[in-house]
């Protein structure tokens, strides 16, 4: 049996808005489905993992105060994260993880926090902190290779830009900036984006593609998964779209 | 100038009570237009205002804290309704105040939104900030937990009078550093409960010392991040409290504070802590202690917060739960209960409500013990059981019914013990569904 192996990083400080339920949706999915699912934590002044070990790395979303904490200890991962995401490994970003794999995050007082730099997005706070994008949100993404919709809660100050391949369009809400078309980032293997709700709970597909992409890592031939019944979560994705898009 | 916007208030509070109207924010709010947002600067009050703050506990705290004085006959003005900002707590002195804008009282109690503490008492003086906790509720409405800390901790930087804290949330014991001139900062403080842990067991705030960063190190928890702290780097927590409630034992109940015992009606860990404040508030401003014991031994709640019903013959526990800690603090006692039981969750997402529901993902629904059975109902009925569910609970012992009625003739459709958690905008509506099924099948109202 194949064991998928899953780094959450900073757990104890980037939980905003139920993100760490995500982690908890992947490990029921896997055990419905008899795959061993192992998810370790990282946090500051944790002995540096080999971060090429894990099938995916995960970063949830944090208040500005544990963003700044975070970062400096971030950018000692480096190269580690960089070496994994060019192995393969998934990485799965929320909000403040998703900000901070860009170019750098300018706070509303106009100071800069560093991202890593592994891609090429920026993101920009208003100089007001009142100007959030909140509210529900419906997106449309493709990363499973037909549409899907997705479900969410966005809850963001920053205006992130620069963002050539989004995880989706937006359908109802805002998305990486005020009002826009576009939401998140992704590639093959990732998924960045600013749902939080969390992200995953009424969005099974999204879950099984990184699940499928996890259990297929290097194989020549897909194994596509079980299914499972998400009648659940089906219909409380179906409630939430009809009543903001009717 | 005063004068004329006093009597438009006051016409203003007349006409809608003429019209049967409430009128517990709009005459506030149409001054704060008037009044370049400071409609409560036009009131004159020269006796001494006590605020309650917190997230959660800040309505049976003044409620409490009102009844000292009231009972040792003095008079007081309280905002019973619940109208918490600065709109509402306007709204209400119109009616108390003289067409000067007097205030006529020995003591004025308000419940006070944790938000518009700074706003209301720059306009008012304060005698007395009482602040019982800081958790995760209502996040998108509110703003972040630390900018709601920060905004308080600037109120209470140039506050000098009496701030009574509690000492074991370290988010509101932090205050006591705002102004160090200030002598009057009491901290009240709980020794660990039978169910107090070593390990942290829900999602919470606070986890860092806000000094220096240094993680917080704690003896025990007794819910959430509540608990007795410490910072080893800066000694942040070390602190000599005013009170300490101990010798706590929920199952008679019982708790001891500043040598006088006292058997509360209500039995959890959250009323020794709000007990504990209004025991601080009593001997602040010396109050007898007959009367605290009275105020204390007898307060109990009928507004959803574990009120029991009898459906039929089952016995069923509704609690108000805004947010995990609530939700989290029924679970608990549902286990710590034994034989088999069902749970009712009924979850909203209406504004008041805050429209994300994330926050359920927060409860820990893990340590379930002999729940046979969980009816899911509201707005998002099928979003608490999606989370049930992948806690690893069986699913097909969760029926989703959004409409309450059907919701609670389900609950009801089986034998034995029943809870009932309910979100803010949920709780009133669950009450009235309860109470149908009682006229139309039999049972009481406890």
């Amino acid at each position: 049996m194949k064991t998928i192996k899953i780094l959450h990083m900073y757990a104890d400080m980037l939980d905003l808005y139920g993100d760490s339920g995500n982690m908890e949706i992947l490990k029921y999915r896997c055990t419905k489905r008899g795959i061993d699912c192992v998810v370790d934590t990282y946090s500051i002044d944790s002995e540096m993992p080999d971060f090429t070990s894990y099938d995916l790395i995960y970063i949830g979303g944090g208040a500005d105060l544990e963003q700044q904490h975070i970062s400096e200890d971030l950018l000692k991962c480096r190269d580690g994260i960089i070496r994994a995401y060019k192995n393969g490994t998934f990485l799965f970003l929320i909000c403040g993880g998703y900000q901070l794999m860009g170019k750098y995050y300018r706070d509303a007082d106009g100071n800069d926090i560093k991202g890593l730099g592994l891609f090429d997005y920026y993101t920009v706070a208003p100089n007001s902190r009142r100007k959030r994008c909140i509210g529900n949100i419906v997106i449309e993404t493709e990363i499973t290779g037909k549409p899907v919709k997705v479900v969410g809660f966005e809850n963001h100050g920053g205006q992130t830009q620069g963002i050539k391949t989004p995880f989706g369009k937006v359908l109802y809400g805002n998305g990486n900036c005020s009002k826009s078309e576009a939401e998140g980032y992704c590639e093959k293997n990732v998924i960045a984006t600013y749902l939080h709700g969390p992200c995953l709970a009424k969005n099974p597909e999204i879950s099984d593609y990184m699940i499928e992409y996890c259990m297929n890592r290097g194989d020549e031939v897909i194994t596509p998964l079980i299914p499972i019944d998400d009648k659940l979560e089906k219909e409380c994705r179906k409630v939430m779209v009809h009543r903001l898009l009717k | 100038m005063k004068r004329i916007l006093i009597l438009l208030g006051k016409i203003i509070v007349k006409l809608l009570h003429l019209m049967k109207r409430n009128a517990g924010n709009l005459p506030g709010i149409v001054l704060w237009h008037l009044t370049g947002h400071k409609c409560c600067s036009i009131f004159k009050v020269d006796c001494p205002i006590i605020a309650v703050t917190g997230t959660n506990g800040k309505t049976s705290v003044t409620n409490c804290i009102a009844q000292l004085f009231e009972k040792s006959g003095k008079k007081i003005i309280i905002n019973r309704e619940g109208n918490n900002l600065d709109t509402g707590i306007c709204s209400m002195l119109l009616k108390y105040c003289d067409m000067s804008g007097k205030v006529k009282a020995d003591y004025l109690i308000l419940e006070t939104d944790e938000s518009h503490v700074p706003v209301v008492y720059s306009q008012l003086k304060l005698d007395t900030l009482v602040v019982l906790n800081f958790f995760r509720d209502q996040l998108d409405r509110n703003g972040e937990m630390e900018t709601l800390i920060q905004k308080i901790n600037g109120f209470c930087k140039t506050f000098e009078g009496n701030l009574i804290l509690n000492g074991d949330d370290p988010n509101t014991a932090r205050l006591g550093r705002a102004n160090p001139k200030n002598t009057n900062v009491k901290y009240f403080r709980a020794e660990p409960y039978a169910f107090a842990t070593h390990k942290i067991f829900e999602a919470s705030e606070g986890r860092f010392c806000p000094f220096c960063g240094e993680p917080l190190e704690y003896e025990f928890y007794q819910y959430s991040h509540i608990g007795k702290f410490i910072c080893k780097k800066c000694g942040f927590g070390n602190y000599e409290p005013y009170i300490t409630a101990s010798g706590i034992d929920l199952d008679k109940p019982v708790f001891t504070a500043d040598g006088h015992t006292y058997s509360p009606k209500l039995n959890s860990i959250y009323n020794v802590y709000n007990m504990t404040a209004v025991a601080v508030a009593a001997k602040l401003y010396g109050i007898k202690q007959s009367v605290t014991e009275g105020v204390i031994n007898n307060y109990t709640v009928k507004n959803g917060r574990m009120e029991n019903f009898m459906l039929g013959d089952r016995k069923t526990t509704l609690n108000l739960a805004k947010n995990p800690v609530g939700a989290n603090m029924t679970l608990r006692v549902m286990n710590e209960m034994k034989g088999e039981k069902e749970l009712l969750f009924v979850l909203n997402d209406n504004i008041a409500d805050g429209l994300d529901v994330s926050w359920i993902w927060d409860i820990n629904f893990s340590i379930f013990e002999r729940v046979t059975r969980v009816v899911t109902s509201g707005t998002r009925a099928y979003d608490i059981a999606v989370r049930i569910k992948c806690s690893g609970y069986d699913q097909s012992k969760i029926v989703v019914r959004p409409d309450l009625d059907k919701a609670v003739e389900e609950l009801a459709s089986t034998e034995g013990r029943k809870f009932v958690i309910a979100n803010y905008t949920a709780v009133q509506p669950t009450r009235a569904a309860l109470k149908r099924y009682i006229a139309k099948h039999g049972g009481k109202q406890e």
